[in-house]
């Protein structure tokens, strides 16, 4: 599903340059679930960028489902994410002026999905929150609205679920709550999750775990 | 994608921030830009119908030919079958007998039925009796003699007297009529008579002296048709007579007030602009973390730039139909506050207006709403990860550059005056270029004082100082809009003065001329007597301009030339005639014996005469050639004598001449005139009262629209103080619940929020103060010949602004920090 080689990410900063990545080298088959774990500034998220083409890699390539992404301009790498990531972020990124149901839609409406009001609606009720579809992000508790964000991320369906610290910004009960909700609607979709943590309950959870230190992964 | 999903999600993604609450400022914005142009070109364009309406009363037609001998009936066949209205006049020379057995030399005038096509007759049952607007022309067999013929033959309504073979009933005093104009000054009193009574009287043969006018009215394509068809059918002394060739007497006026109203739209439309740029700016930097999450979704940059794109045109569509709807009923308020005052009824505006407006939605949205909006596209999806690592690409100087083009663009399309264009962009230049190097010095210097200063203030100086940049701008916009408030308050104060200036209270209504020399002193007792203060008496020798440098002038009636003879008075004055003012060359020292003329500039270029040419004169029987010593211009409308030619004393002296002044005569007062032209039988009275009447109305009418547009510029100017105020709101609005949660008293806050946006608020005052009164003086003096003085008064106005309202705009817009919890607001924005 996914294949890392030799991925390396550099930045210039005032004092030179600066290695975020060091030649990663990674395989995720299809269905697999992944935690990549490691302390702050160790290049978690910024491999993640990667790995979901939301970035471009100063060399090496990454693979999703055979296609390499450093021969995708932007445009293709996002015709790609609508085919086939969905998103769950640490901020739940819910669009403020549009309602749960709204939110859930509009990756429906990006993939030109003609029954995508339907579909949001079945998956919010799959998350708890049938009751809630006309309310609006800030009328939500963290909780209820990273349940429109798990909503959104599974609703067009993607082969692969990529989750940056999908509990950082809730309590211990509301993040089990969360894990709980990814995992189940995971497994009864059979996607392929990645996800960055700092919580090794969650990062357990998963079949494979990877410790970025330094720029550097290592399994295990 | 589909298409259809587009139009879908356009529809839905205004909606979406319509409820949103982020679309309030830019749609505003449009629709007032687009209400704007449209109301102020729809009534400056029905003003302009009306106008020329109102100039073509002095023709009494739409068109005249003018001719010495009887037009052929072909003329009105001609007319007649292009719809067009006709009537004809006869004005000749007679003697005119009262059975008392005085006699007067009079201007006789017979007209048909259809008298006048524009403009009305007026007339009253007794000499200075109860006016009246005449329904019809005399009937058959009656006649209406100017009031001082009454006094010249002796004679009372109901009298008889006789022209040539034909007698007539006196049934009425003629006071006005619309074409009078150029017979003033010639043959005499007026008579007029129904023309189906003028073969009775025998005295118009071949060969004599008369003056046929075959009046034509109707559409103008039917005008072209019929002046194209006889053009080369006219013999010499037949000339055609057209909108030029009329006298209006009010236009001045109201060309400064539509220069005025024009300008007002231009910067009624710069402000817009501003607050569309701002409010789009704002929308963009809004919609940037949208734009990421729908491309981490899989949105391609095509398609948000589709997205937005066809989110504008139906933000364009809505707007620009609402500016239309907005913009019809501003001209129609100003009708509806000035219809009765209106000589004329004003036409149609056509739709050039609306397609005006259009042009400026389409301009607005394309220069100044989509540069922002265009840089979505470039958002990276990685801003969902980590927002602050790219934000969108910065605006490229080209757009600034498009932006500022387009804005004179459409300024000077919209008021087609370069002169008034360039005073408001030098304005705006000066408040941008010198204001933001300013800005930021004076950000500096009130940081370098708020370290010095309690906790407050080094807080909200801080807080303008650390983002210098932004402030700056911020400040320059302010200024900008606060500038061009200023602009058209001191405009319009100084035109109000102008307008009271022209017509103070006594001006002369009441012109009087044909005073006989052995007249004048009896005649100035008489005035005095009747406590009536007067003008100066000048002398007034009728002459005719034969030839300039030698070479010969055509005939008057010639349709050959533009340069003919022209007949005009002459006076001498021994100093510069009080009103007007010298162009060119210098006047004479007094007691000159040389032989120098002073031309007015109109009459020096319709006889193709410059400084220092030899003017050809004929005076009665003699002959004299004067050198051209200068050209003066003067005011018409100053209600005082005034002359084409004006000679040293030595020089006219010599020649017969009568005596000529104006009075101010109130209303009550009206029934010495009896008494005048009894006493002074020979003497001319010209009633100007009703003129001036009509010019006062017009003047209280027309300042009434500027007031009214003053107001909607003021909206607009609120508008873009709202709009930059918001701009900025978020980030402040952060900071402050960051510094609440850290602790800070609500009355802190606050504090610091009132004193960051007033002084910020004064800044631009101080700035908006400077570029007013640089932009004020150059429009005054170019753009609406106006005369520039400093306006002291509207420093501590634009100060006030600045401070007041920014304040007030900046902490209410603000307010929620201190009322809603610090994490509620942190997690919103």
């Amino acid at each position: 599903m996914i294949k890392v080689d030799n991925l390396r990410k550099q930045v210039m900063v005032a004092d030179g340059e600066l290695e975020i990545l060091r030649g990663i080298n990674l395989e995720i088959k299809s269905g697999q679930t992944a935690a990549i774990v490691g302390v702050s500034g160790s290049g978690k998220s910024t491999l993640l960028g990667l790995l979901a083409g939301l970035d471009v890699a100063s060399s090496g390539e990454v693979w999703i489902d055979g296609v390499g992404l450093s021969d995708l301009d932007e445009d293709a790498r996002a015709a790609l994410r609508a085919s086939k990531v969905g998103f769950v972020f640490q901020s739940f990124q819910l669009l403020p002026a549009l309602t749960a149901l709204e939110n859930v839609m509009l990756p429906l409406e990006l993939a030109g999905a003609e029954d995508a009001a339907r579909r949001a609606t079945e998956f919010l009720h799959r998350v708890g929150l049938e009751a809630r579809l006309g309310h609006y992000p800030n009328l939500m508790s963290g909780g209820e609205q990273q349940r429109v964000a798990i909503a959104r991320a599974f609703a067009a369906r993607p082969a692969l679920l990529f989750a940056d610290e999908p509990t950082g910004n809730l309590d211990g009960a509301t993040g089990t709550k969360i894990v709980e909700l990814l995992f189940d609607l995971n497994r009864s979709e059979g996607t392929t999750l990645v996800l960055v943590t700092h919580d090794e309950g969650l990062a357990a959870r998963c079949d494979r775990v990877f410790t970025m230190f330094n720029g550097e992964l290592s399994e295990g | 994608m589909a298409p259809a999903s587009h139009a879908l999600s356009a529809r839905k993604l205004l909606a979406r921030d319509w409820r949103g609450g982020e679309l309030g400022v830019l749609l505003t914005a449009l629709i007032l830009a687009v209400g704007i142009v449209v109301g102020i070109s729809a009534f400056v364009a029905r003003l302009q119908t009306a106008l020329e309406q109102e100039s073509l009363r002095f023709l009494a037609a739409d068109l005249v030919v003018s001719s010495r001998t009887e037009p052929p009936e072909t003329w009105a066949e001609q007319a007649g079958g292009l719809d067009l209205a006709t009537a004809s006049t006869l004005a000749f020379p007679s003697m005119v007998f009262a059975d008392n057995d005085a006699m007067h030399l009079a201007s006789v005038k017979a007209v048909t039925d259809t008298y006048p096509l524009r403009g009305e007759l007026r007339h009253s049952a007794t000499p200075y009796g109860e006016l009246a607007t005449a329904r019809s022309v005399p009937a058959p067999g009656e006649v209406w003699l100017a009031p001082r013929l009454f006094a010249l033959l002796g004679v009372d309504t109901g009298d008889t007297v006789s022209v040539g073979e034909a007698g007539f009933i006196v049934s009425g005093a003629l006071r006005a009529e619309p074409d009078a104009a150029g017979s003033m000054f010639s043959y005499g009193p007026r008579l007029m008579m129904n023309m189906v009574d003028i073969p009775a009287t025998g005295v118009v043969q071949p060969g004599s002296r008369v003056n046929h006018r075959l009046l034509l009215g109707g559409n103008n394509d039917a005008l072209t048709e019929f002046t194209d068809w006889i053009k080369p059918r006219l013999d010499q002394g037949q000339r055609l007579l057209g909108l030029e060739d009329s006298q209006p007497r009010i236009n001045q006026t109201l060309d400064r007030a539509r220069g005025f109203l024009l300008l007002a739209g231009s910067l009624a439309v710069v402000l817009a602009a501003a607050a569309i740029a701002l409010a789009a700016r704002r929308f963009s930097e809004r919609h940037a973390d949208y734009v990421a999450v729908m491309k981490s979704l899989g949105a391609s940059t095509g398609y948000i730039s589709r997205l937005y794109a066809s989110s504008l045109f139906l933000l364009g569509v809505l707007a620009t139909v609402l500016g239309c709807a907005v913009g019809w009923l501003i001209q129609a308020g100003f009708f509806m506050a000035f219809a009765d005052q209106l000589p004329v009824t004003p036409g149609s505006s056509g739709i050039s207006p609306y397609g005006v407006g259009a042009a400026t939605a389409l301009v607005c949205l394309g220069f100044f709403a989509w540069p922002p909006l265009r840089r979505l596209s470039q958002v990276p999806p990685l801003r969902v990860l980590r927002r602050s690592s790219e934000s969108m690409g910065a605006q490229r100087p080209l757009d600034y550059v498009l932006s500022a083009l387009a804005m004179v663009g459409l300024m000077l399309w919209y008021s087609g005056d370069v002169a008034l264009t360039g005073g408001v962009v030098l304005g705006v230049a000066i408040t941008v270029g010198v204001g933001f190097l300013l800005a930021k010095g004076l950000l500096r210097g009130s940081r370098k004082a708020g370290m010095r200063a309690g906790s407050v203030w080094r807080l909200a100086l801080a807080g303008l100082q650390r983002r210098s940049n932004s402030s700056a701008l911020q400040m320059v916009i302010f200024a900008i809009a606060i500038m061009l408030l200023l602009v058209l308050t001191i405009i319009r104060t100084s035109l109000f003065d102008q307008w009271q200036a022209q017509l103070p209270p006594g001006t002369p209504n009441h012109f009087v001329i044909n005073v006989a020399p052995e007249e004048r002193s009896d005649f100035a007792a008489f005035l005095a007597t009747e406590n009536i203060s007067r003008e100066r008496l000048y002398p007034m020798t009728r002459g005719r301009v034969m030839a300039v440098n030698e070479e010969a002038l055509a005939e008057r009636d010639s349709v050959d030339s533009d340069r003919r003879q022209r007949e005009s008075n002459f006076t001498w004055s021994e100093s510069v005639p009080e009103g007007n003012a010298l162009i060119a060359g210098s006047w004479w020292s007094p007691g000159t014996s040389e032989s120098l003329v002073s031309l007015e500039q109109d009459f020096a270029e319709s006889i193709g005469a410059v400084l220092g040419d030899r003017l050809s004169l004929r005076i009665g029987a003699d002959s004299l050639v004067v050198t051209v010593a200068s050209i003066r211009t003067l005011d018409w409308q100053s209600m005082k004598p005034n002359f084409f030619m004006v000679f040293p004393r030595e020089v006219l002296e010599g020649y017969p001449s009568m005596f000529m002044t104006s009075f101010f005569l109130p209303e009550g007062q009206k029934l010495a005139l009896n008494t005048l032209v009894k006493e002074f039988p020979t003497v001319t009275v010209i009633e100007l009262d009703l003129v001036i009447k009509e010019i006062r109305g017009i003047i209280d009418q027309v300042g009434v629209a500027i007031e009214m547009v003053l107001g909607v510029i003021v909206l607009a100017g609120a508008l873009v103080l709202v709009a930059g105020v918001q701009a900025s709101v978020d980030v402040r609005i952060r900071e402050s619940a960051l510094l609440r949660a850290l602790g800070a008293r609500k009355g802190l806050l606050l504090g610091a929020l009132w004193i960051e946006f007033t002084v910020l608020g004064l800044m631009s005052g101080l700035l908006a103060v400077l570029g007013a009164e640089a932009a004020a003086a150059l429009l005054q003096a170019r753009a609406l010949d106006l005369s520039y003085s400093p306006s002291y008064a509207v420093w501590p106005l634009g100060l006030a602004i600045g401070g007041g309202v920014i304040g007030i705009v900046g902490v209410w817009s603000c307010r929620r920090v201190a009322s809603s919890a610090p994490l509620t607001v942190l997690r919103e924005v």
